[in-house]
């Protein structure tokens, strides 16, 4: 009982993780059909920024501010350079330009921070203990923020006016043009969100699950997953699909095998592609955001 | 507002769809644009709205030149296109419809947002109780309805609606088309296009028929009603296969489009252009 208490807090927090980096996924997704592959690299970059800014002094909050904006910032210019010029994007196309962005990128992290995976300083250090499962503070800290942050993506869609504009390039473009939305500032604005919350997920997740350079593929796939179960267009989805791959590993990982951890994203990937392509928590095909 | 199109050209990339339109309505004038399927109806509110590029001649807004302008400059400038199909955002609200049909206007003073928005539902009173319901749960004919309130909500004075009868019970057809002349007595400008012939013809001040991209007729209603060539090629059959629509003899062979050269249709050219 406490093993399985124990499993499942672990696998909500870093459910947690993969939930905000699925909302990234399906924040560019429903805009413009671009299914972004460097957003795994955000989450990457993000955690490296905040190690190397606090190993240079800076105190930690504002380590991760920096971190936050920086990547939040390279998201947006990555929109105007590689997906703005492109006239007929297409799923497909958009595959190709995102993987050579995270290519990038990786290249570029390996190059300025080296091989080695570190961790940041947590938010507080240290843990306790109830019932017999062990709790550290950093988990609390990544399960509250991204409860917090994705609850405001999701009044950002649903209340205000901005959001709403959003959903409504990506349920009908063409009246969303004629109402007078520019289908490429929302496509830059998608960016600048998926950019903050992929960023968001890499500080949280570093203290505890450490970034290198390359630590965005796998961060990305699970992501990725997390969203394809929601549907690729549902942030209550990417949250939920997010939370469920969390758990559903770890008790993998405590109950079978360690090494069956990482089959699992697959396995769940296929099937729902198989039976549910529209997500598992999807509402219907129409329901987007 | 009037409209004024000159010599209209646009297409899709290298397919030519438009041979130069002329048409023009002015202030509070209802204009009807008739035509069978693939005229070039819908390519000609495209250009029109931006949606598409005009890649010869001139449209004028209140005799400016907005030629070039895109959907967005177009809408604040005062021009509001209900495309074909209604596409109204099926997962938002019909309130939701409406603030973003108004969303040009955001910046703009609440008490216009809120006066656009009671002249929709004084139009159609029907979406009042549907406020919260979401728009793809709405039937044809209030997506309809509301696809038009969504273009009411831009504040427009000029309004041009696609094919805004397609589908719909002959019921809704009146009481939508009785909209659109209410609308028209309110100073509002309108063109409609239409392949419900009857019904654009009985309550459009003037009327032009669309053959392969090209403006072939023009003139008022009651003469073009009665006109062969309306009834006959132009409509693809559409006005004559209506049960009790003049039965004029077909003058032309049944199925082929005779193009007439619109300088030889004088007799239909009833109303002088302002
Ligand atoms: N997106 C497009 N790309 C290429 N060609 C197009 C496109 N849309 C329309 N066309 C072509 O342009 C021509 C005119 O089409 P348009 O939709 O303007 O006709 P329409 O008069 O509106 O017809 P309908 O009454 O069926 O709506 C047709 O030959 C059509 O095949
Ligand atoms: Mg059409």
């Amino acid at each position: 009982m406490t093993d399985l208490l124990q499993l499942l807090f672990a696998g909500l927090s870093q459910g947690a993780v993969y939930a905000l980096v699925a909302i990234g996924f399906v924040a560019i997704f429903t805009v413009s059909g671009v299914i972004n592959l460097a957003q795994g690299e955000f989450a990457a970059l993000a955690g490296l920024v905040a190690i190397s800014a606090v190993g240079s002094g800076l105190p930690l909050l504002a380590a991760v501010v920096l971190a936050v904006v920086s990547v939040a910032l390279v998201a947006v210019i990555m929109e105007r350079l590689v997906i703005f010029p492109v006239k007929r994007m297409t799923t497909l196309v958009s595959l190709i330009l995102t993987l050579g962005v995270s290519t990038g990128l990786k290249a570029l992290m390996l190059l300025v921070y080296g091989p080695n995976a570190e961790g940041l300083t947590p938010l507080t250090p240290g843990g306790f203990s109830v019932a017999g499962v062990s709790i550290r503070y950093q988990e609390l800290w990544i399960l509250l923020i991204a409860g917090i942050v994705s609850l405001a993506v999701y009044w950002f869609y649903e209340r205000t006016l901005a959001g709403k504009s959003l959903r409504a390039c990506a349920e009908q473009p063409v009246a969303a043009r004629l109402v007078g939305i520019s289908l490429t500032k929302a496509s830059l604005i998608s960016f600048l969100i998926a950019g903050t919350v992929g960023a968001i997920a890499g500080v949280l997740a570093s203290p505890i699950f450490f970034t290198s350079w390359e630590s965005g593929l796998t961060l990305g796939l699970k992501g990725f997953v997390a969203a394809t179960l929601g549907g690729l267009i549902s942030v209550r989805g990417a949250v939920l699909g997010g939370l469920l791959l969390g758990v559903l590993e770890t008790l993998t990982a405590g109950y079978i095998s360690t090494g069956l951890r990482d089959a699992v994203a697959f396995l769940l990937l296929i099937i729902v592609l198989v039976a549910r392509p529209a997500g598992i928590f999807g509402r219907s095909a129409e329901a987007r955001v | 507002m009037s409209l004024e199109v000159r010599g209209l050209h646009a297409g899709y990339g290298r397919l030519a769809v438009l041979h130069g339109i002329d048409l023009s309505a002015g202030e509070g004038e209802l204009v009807a644009v008739i035509g069978a399927n693939g005229a070039g109806k819908t390519t000609l509110l495209r250009a029109l709205s931006g949606l598409l590029p005009v890649t010869a001649g001139t449209v004028h807004l209140a005799g400016t030149d907005v030629t070039g302008y895109g959907p967005e400059k177009l809408a604040r400038t005062g021009l509001a296109h209900v495309p074909e199909n209604r596409l109204v955002f099926p997962s938002l609200s019909v309130a939701d419809n409406l603030v973003l049909g108004g969303y040009t206007r955001r910046r703009g003073p609440a008490s216009a947002r809120a006066e656009a928005r009671d002249r929709a539902m004084a139009l159609f009173p029907r979406l009042e109780p549907r406020l919260e319901q979401a728009a793809g749960t709405l039937s044809g004919g209030e997506q309809q309805m509301l696809a038009i309130a969504r273009g009411l909500m831009a504040q427009p004075r000029v309004l041009v609606l696609d094919e805004p009868s397609v589908g719909l019970a002959p019921r809704l057809v009146g009481e939508i088309f009785s909209a659109l002349g209410q609308l028209r007595d309110d100073g509002l400008t309108l063109v409609v296009v239409e392949q419900n012939a009857r019904a654009a013809f009985a309550v459009a001040d003037r009327v032009s028929v669309m053959d392969r991209g090209r403006v072939v007729l023009e003139g008022d209603p009651a003469a073009l009603s009665t006109d062969p060539r309306v009834s006959g090629g132009f409509l693809g059959g559409g006005f004559a296969a209506d049960a009790d629509a003049d039965a004029a003899p077909a003058a032309e062979a049944p199925g082929g489009t005779p193009v007439v050269p619109r300088s030889g249709s004088g007799a239909t050219r009833a109303t002088e252009r302002t």
